[in-house]
This record gives structure tokens, C-alpha cells and sequence, in this order.
């Protein structure tokens, strides 16, 4: 973490901030979830430009064209896919991306503008069948896993799959969401996704519908305290939004602020699980090795 | 007509804010007003647009960077901090906005806030994504012009 940590601090002296307050200072850690080239119109470089300017502390990078899988941890424990054996699979995953290219190396992108990347997969898929595919195909290799919902199929299946991270845009489309399904988004640690995107960039009715599934959605998640998320879903560096103007417009249409934050800071606590399920300490929730005892 | 007395004239706050668009687009002051009030209006509806007031002091605006101070009316900074954040496009043209900070008076929030255009903008031919491609370069970043309209990069992906 230390070269991040001079890194942030470098950029912590441009930033546009009202105040002189870092905004680790400020509480939660803010993160959001991006669309970057090309499903977006900016690069994984401009985001985080971007967001390190508007004073995030990380980037979730849903296109999974635009960064290179983090097979091995930065600090230097093994490979996430656990393919040790295969010498073949050792050498592509010694350290370097598997392309080589600097603009698509989470790592270097994080150390040059001082924000956390976070490589991530939305998986959009027709039916259940094959989302569970490409969930086991990107899970091992992904920081952060989400599913696109939209149909009362998918949301099901997202919501009851422990593997994935994110059930994302769930009201979109055809898609619904009751009690059950909050219930087991709860029991699989799955958090589902408030897009604040219609929001920003909508107007007139369709926007009226989305915020009315929001709030929909809002008191069935809060009812049953199932985890969430929040994003505006940006698709390019003048879609992004500083953390409190998202914050202020999702009040302004009723979500509480503080219940906003923590959906924004959930990104990097999901980003810090999977780092920590992948580190070489790790056996089971709850379960470290570390340094035994020696008595005697 | 006669002046109020001090302990009824309204209490303002003066927002800056910062504007970014593509190098090719061209906002004018009464269209970003317009945008302003027309989010604003949408948003938390023609009353709170009213408390908010949300009107324009000064606006200037060149090469895709820009910037303004907005008056708001003391005690409904929040809606107009919200308000602002919906702006999304000014006559078409994709944009994003910053509320760079707050004072209580437009000579602190210009002294403060204002006049950080963020150095001259040039124009050259970039390698892109295995291509050379025409590109405005202002600082780190980058805009790239491609078939499909414009790319936001930096000299992170360009080098």
C-alpha cells in the first residue's frame, strides 16, 4: 500500500477540493464503478484521472476489454487461479500483465494518478445458463464480479450465486425485486446495485420511472438490510460526478446521505474481500495462517 | 425602488463551478443558464428552483473548459449542489460539471476558485490504439477524435 499511499498524497495537491480535508479524512473511502473503453468514451487513465481530481479514492472498471486480470497480488502471494503446477500458466502470471501494456496494468494505472483500480467483469448474459458460465470463467480471474439483472430470471440467479459481487441495474428492463430476493441477497453477501445513472442523465418520464423503481427498491433492500451498492454508472469522464454531488442528488430524491456514502465506499470493501480471499494467507472466512506458536 | 433594509435582504451563497466538454463543443452563457434551470426545475420542481434561485454571475467558457459562479439563495445549498450535478447536457453537448467550492461572497469564491483554466490546449496527432489520430492535449489529458466520436484519454494511453 505504501506506493499508493505517496502516490495519493501527491495527487491529494491538485485535487479540486472545498475543503483542505482529504477525503480519507472524511470517513468512508469513496469509490465508483465505471464504463471505460471502449464499452465507454474514455480510458481507464481518464477515469482515474477524473475521479482522483474529484476526490474518489478508487475506480471499479466494469469493461472487461479495458485492464488486464491481476493474477497474482501485488504483494507478491500466489495466483488467484491456483494453477501452480503449470509452468506455462507461472510465467504469463510472474507479476506482469499478460499483455504487457501499461495503460491496461491496474497496478501502474493506480500508482500514476493515486487512485485504487479495481479490475471488475459485468457480465451480461441472456439467461441464467450462461451467466453461471461466465461467472466461473471471470470469477477467479476479477477483483470484482457484477451481473447485469434485468429479468426476473437473472436477478434470481444473481441474487442466490455466492460468487458474485454485484447483482447490477436490477430494475432495468423487465426486471423486479421483492422480499425473497432481498432476502437471499442478504444470505449470499450479493449487493445489489443502486444506479443512479437515469438520475444524472435522464429526463421526463423516463427518468420518473426509474426513480420510482429506486425507491422500490430502496425500501425492500433497507427492509431487509440486504448490502447494496451505489454508482452513476458513468461512461466517460464528463459522466463522473464528485462524491458529494452524488451524494446531494440522491438526496435530493430521497435516499438518506450517510446510506449513500457506505454504497459508495461498498465498492472497495468488496475490491478489499477479494484481495484478501486471494492472498496467500487466506483458507476460509474467518480462518488465517499465520505465525504459530512455538512453545516451549 | 428604495433598498431593504439589511435584516431582509436575502443571503446568498456563491457556488463555483467547473465545466468540461469536448474540445469541438461550444457552450454559451444563456444555454448553460437555461441547462441550469432546467435541471433544477426537474429536479426538485419550479418551488424549490425558486428558493434556489441558481442564477448565473459570471460564465466563461473556452476549448472545452469552463467556468462559473452560481448565486444560491443561503440554506438551499444542498438542492442546488444536487441540481447542478443533474446537468448533463447544455444544447446537446455532453458535460461534465464540478462544484469546485462555496463562499459567501463572489470576490472570495473568484479569488479562491476562479481561473484555473488548466493551461493551453494543442493540437496533434497521437498514436491511439495502434493508429495516429488527430487529438487536443492540455495538460495530462487528452481527447482523441475517432470514427465513432470522441475518446477521453491521457498521455498515460498515449505514450
Amino acid at each position: 500500500m505504501s506506493p499508493q499511499a505517496s502516490a495519493r498524497e501527491r495527487a491529494s495537491d491538485d485535487r479540486e477540493s472545498a475543503t483542505g480535508i482529504r477525503p480519507e479524512a472524511k470517513g468512508d473511502a469513496m469509490y465508483e464503478a465505471v464504463h471505460a473503453h471502449p464499452d465507454g468514451d474514455a480510458t481507464v487513465a481518464r477515469h482515474a484521472a477524473t475521479a482522483a481530481r474529484y476526490g474518489y479514492d478508487g475506480i471499479v472498471v466494469r469493461t472487461r476489454e479495458a485492464l488486464d486480470p491481476v493474477l497474482v497480488d501485488p504483494t507478491g502471494d500466489r495466483g488467484a487461479t491456483g494453477d501452480a503446477g503449470d509452468p506455462a500458466a507461472d510465467a504469463s502470471t510472474d507479476g506482469a500483465p499478460a499483455s504487457g501494456d501499461r495503460e491496461r496494468d491496474p497496478a501502474a494505472l493506480g500508482e500514476e494518478y493515486g487512485v485504487d483500480v479495481v479490475d471488475a467483469v459485468e457480465i451480461d448474459a441472456d439467461d441464467p445458463t450462461s451467466a453461471s458460465g461466465s461467472v466461473g470463467n471471470y470469477r477467479p480471474e476479477r477483483t470484482v464480479v457484477c451481473l447485469v439483472g434485468g429479468d426476473d430470471a437473472l436477478n434470481r440467479f444473481a441474487v442466490e450465486e455466492p460468487r458474485v459481487d454485484v447483482l447490477a441495474r436490477p430494475m432495468a428492463g423487465s426486471g423486479g425485486f421483492n422480499h425473497v430476493l432481498a432476502k437471499a441477497a442478504r444470505d449470499n453477501g450479493v449487493h445489489v446495485e443502486f444506479d443512479l445513472g437515469p438520475l444524472f442523465r435522464e429526463t421526463g418520464g423516463k427518468r420518473v420511472r426509474a426513480l420510482a423503481d429506486l425507491r422500490k427498491l430502496r425500501e425492500i433492500v433497507t427492509n431487509y438490510d440486504a448490502p447494496h451498492v451505489v454508482s452513476a454508472n458513468a461512461a466517460s469522464h464528463l459522466e463522473l460526478r464528485a462524491p458529494r454531488e452524488v451524494v446531494a442528488a440522491a438526496e435530493a430524491v430521497g435516499f438518506d446521505p450517510e446510506w449513500v456514502r457506505e454504497g459508495l465506499d461498498a465498492w472497495g470493501e468488496i475490491a478489499a474481500r477479494t484481495r484478501e480471499r486471494r492472498s496467500e494467507a487466506f483458507i476460509a472466512p474467518g480462518v488465517r495462517r499465520g505465525r504459530y506458536e512455538e512453545d516451549g | 425602488m428604495k433598498h431593504l433594509p439589511k435584516y431582509l435582504r436575502p443571503r446568498w451563497r456563491y457556488v463555483a463551478v467547473g465545466i468540461e466538454t469536448w474540445p469541438d463543443a461550444d457552450v454559451g452563457r444563456r444555454a448553460f443558464q437555461r441547462a441550469l434551470w432546467y435541471a433544477a426545475g426537474n429536479l426538485v420542481g419550479d418551488a424549490g428552483s425558486a428558493d434556489a434561485d441558481l442564477s448565473l454571475l459570471s460564465f466563461a467558457y473556452a476549448d472545452g473548459r469552463g467556468e462559473a459562479v452560481v448565486r444560491v439563495r443561503h440554506g438551499h445549498v444542498a438542492e442546488a449542489r444536487a441540481s447542478i450535478a443533474c446537468v448533463s447536457e447544455v444544447d446537446g453537448e455532453p458535460v461534465g460539471i464540478r462544484v469546485r467550492g462555496i463562499s459567501g461572497t463572489v470576490r472570495a469564491c473568484e479569488e479562491r476558485y476562479m481561473g484555473r483554466a488548466g493551461g493551453t490546449s494543442t493540437q496533434r496527432d497521437v498514436a491511439f490504439e495502434d493508429a495516429e489520430r488527430p487529438a487536443v492535449v492540455r495538460g495530462d489529458a487528452c481527447d482523441v477524435r475517432t470514427e465513432s466520436g470522441h475518446v477521453g484519454a491521457t498521455t498515460f494511453d498515449i505514450e
